[in-house]
């Protein structure tokens, strides 16, 4: 029965239209539907600009994520990185440094904090998620030690106006977005890089054997990552004005979680960027939506389970399909 | 699969068609609609576009489902079915997350809400939310926690300091006995470091010296907001003071703690402790005798009295540099510069603590 239904799925309808992408546009369509139908004032524009400004930091973090799950790795630690990084600026700051400096004296952290990541996890063989399990734990020690877990604010106005602002209609943390999106599809397409993270997903000894240098693209990846943590941090602190050693605490579950809807295979291997940006999207607007419409928080956990729970049985049957 | 076909669903001609179909099912969302779509759908948000004399109002807790603030909304539902004009909005981050506080401000002024109430959770990542929500003409106000000042027009404060302190050790006198009553009493805070009860700790003294010479403040302990810590500190009191007569829990955490500690002591009923803490937490020691008082301000009216001041200033009836507010059934209440006091505190005792549940 269940041969049959893949079968008739396979020969009734092009192979581009039965995509994990294909499936969670039909999705967004139905929500967006939905949404309209029951709360128009939800689809204005400046009400969904204003409200865009919740996810780019998932957003960020989740594009290297998507690159380290596709090599059948996984990076838990980019919320701690993110914490760390912005407790960095916030005492540098504090410390009379000006912005600029601080901020780049975070993304230098973050990247320390991926490269060393990366770096255990090739030169030990240790599977990355004990590793970055271990440097959370670790990296978020460290923010609280550092800062004694005290709130850090009071930054400039001219930094803090750059998490407020919009540039063109888009706010400019979407901007820098939309920027690492395109970086990382050049990455994906255009550079043999890409073709190599997914021979590292499908089988790392065989990426090994035929040559490829598996241990220096690991090491890079989880350096971006650790990056784009970074960058994330100072995204946060610009739009609330604030670095705390708490801020990232639990924002590697919200990344993974968008990930994982995109289509993306947590085995490795196989999964797309336009997913993942449907997946983030699909989760953006659900969460909105239902805080916007019903005003109950506990309603949010609820209808983002069953979001994935569905788009994931459906994957799952269209994985079958796809492999056989 | 081979990896050519993986890379085949990742084609530009496939995105830009997926991207096509979203842009176009957007686009037509976003586009006039009939009327008739709105009038269908009765929610809370439906007061923000009505006309002015209904008032929305979103009271924000620190966190939703705590007991404490689950009571404090009963009182506030109470005082919008009371005013009759007012809907309220009440909701919070299930999971006490400071940064989703500050997305629901940001969502309920973009609904264009009247009046946001919040109990901040960490005042300075909500404070930017806030003073955006005020740019935008809404009445922000905080509750129950202050917030940074110039992101709030007005506090309502449950209580002063003072008035709380006052309460602790007036109560301490009448369950001893009176004032006339010589006796030794310490007592176990929190962090040595915590502002709030070391502001309570000056008051505290400033009573015992000026109304009630006969208490003899003989220690001030740190329990850390661990109950056991608090437990142990507690039996060490008591042996290095075998004459004590009293306890003071300033937090929610020491008192019970403390309460367990003469309990197990079997000093029930001869030594005496009070302090700060819901009355769920401390109806057993209330009903076998321990705790003879129990310090708190009455939840339900902190609720009632938020909306009481959120409708006024909606309504332009509360004005900059007004001293007493009119709540209501409340009767009169002070205000001291931006803070509206809730004033008094409420004891609990074995009498009344039955009728709260929180």
């Amino acid at each position: 029965m269940d041969a049959f239904e893949k079968k008739t799925l396979k020969a009734r309808f092009p192979s581009w239209l039965v995509t994990p992408e294909s499936l969670l546009i039909g999705l967004s369509m139905a929500f967006w539907f939905i949404m309209g139908k029951l709360d128009h004032s939800f689809l204005q524009w400046e009400v969904q600009r204003e409200l865009s400004t919740h996810i780019w930091e998932t957003a960020l973090m989740a594009l290297p994520m998507t690159l380290i799950i596709l090599t059948g790795g996984i990076d838990l630690s980019i919320g701690s990185i993110m914490s760390l990084s912005a407790v960095t600026a916030g005492l540098l700051h504090q410390a009379g440094w000006p912005m600029p400096m601080g901020c780049l004296a975070a993304m230098v952290v973050g990247m320390a904090c991926g490269w060393f990541n990366g770096w255990f996890i090739t030169r030990f063989k240790v599977h990355p998620l004990m590793i970055t399990l271990a440097s959370m734990a670790a990296f978020r020690g460290i923010a609280e030690g550092v800062s004694q877990a005290r709130p850090l604010s009071g930054f400039p106005e001219s930094f803090t106006r750059m998490g407020n602002d919009a540039w063109l209609g888009l706010p400019i943390a979407g901007w820098i977005f939309a920027g690492s999106l395109a970086m990382a599809a050049w990455i994906m397409h255009a550079h043999r890089l890409g073709r190599c993270i997914h021979a590292i997903g499908y089988n790392e000894q065989a990426a090994r054997f035929s040559g490829l240098r598996v241990d220096r693209m690991l090491l890079g990846l989880y350096t971006l990552s650790g990056l784009s943590a970074a960058m994330a941090a100072i995204m946060f602190m610009a739009r609330r004005n604030t670095a705390k050693a708490d801020i990232g605490a639990g924002v590697e579950l919200g990344v993974i979680t968008a990930v994982v809807m995109g289509g993306v295979s947590i085995f490795g291997g196989r999964g797309t960027l336009a997913g993942v940006c449907l997946g983030l999207f699909l989760i953006h607007e659900t969460r909105e939506f239902v805080s916007w419409h019903w005003s109950r928080d506990e309603l949010n956990l609820l209808a983002l389970g069953v979001l994935l729970i569905l788009s994931v049985v459906f994957q799952q049957l269209l994985g079958h399909k796809q492999a056989s | 699969m081979t990896m050519k076909h993986c890379f085949s669903l990742l084609s530009p001609r496939h995105l830009l068609r997926g991207f096509l179909i979203t842009w176009i099912l957007f686009l037509s969302a976003c586009g006039p609609s009939a009327p008739s779509e709105t009038t269908e759908t009765v929610t809370d948000n439906q007061a923000a576009a009505a006309p002015k004399e209904t008032i929305t109002i979103a009271l924000i807790p620190k966190k939703k489902g705590l007991p404490y603030f689950t009571s404090c909304a009963s009182g506030a539902e109470a005082a919008a079915q009371e005013l009759g004009n007012v809907t309220l909005i009440y909701d919070g981050p299930t999971d006490g997350s400071p940064e989703k506080q500050a997305s629901m401000i940001e969502q309920y002024a973009l609904k264009g809400v009247d009046v946001i109430a919040v109990s901040p959770n960490d005042p300075d990542v909500v404070a930017p939310a806030m003073r955006k929500a005020r740019e935008k003409g809404i009445h922000v106000i905080a509750w129950d926690a202050d917030a940074v000042t110039d992101a709030r027009s007005y506090f309502v404060n449950q209580s002063t300091a003072q008035a709380i302190a006052y309460g602790m050790v007036d109560t301490m006198v009448q369950d001893l006995g009176g004032p006339e009553i010589r006796a030794q009493v310490a007592i176990v805070t929190a962090y040595l470091t915590a502002a709030n009860q070391n502001i309570w700790i000056e008051h505290m003294k400033t009573r015992m010296a000026d109304t009630y010479p006969n208490l003899e403040l003989v220690a001030i302990k740190p329990s850390d907001e661990d109950q056991k810590m608090a437990f142990k500190v507690t039996q060490d009191l008591m042996k290095a003071y075998p004459d004590i007569k009293g306890f003071f829990g300033i937090s929610s955490v020491s008192f019970p703690g403390a309460a367990e500690a003469i309990k197990q002591a079997g000093q029930s009923g001869k030594v005496m402790v009070t302090g700060l803490a819901t009355p769920n937490s401390m109806k057993a020691y209330v009903k076998d005798g321990t705790v003879k008082s129990v310090v708190l301000w009455n939840t339900a009216e902190l609720g009632y009295l938020t909306v009481q001041v959120g409708a006024a200033l909606a309504q332009g009836t509360l004005k900059a540099g007004e001293t007493t507010f009119e709540a209501g059934k409340l009767g009169t209440k002070k205000i001291e510069g931006d803070h509206v006091l809730l004033g008094d505190i409420l004891v609990f005792t074995k009498d009344n603590i039955d009728q709260y549940d929180f």
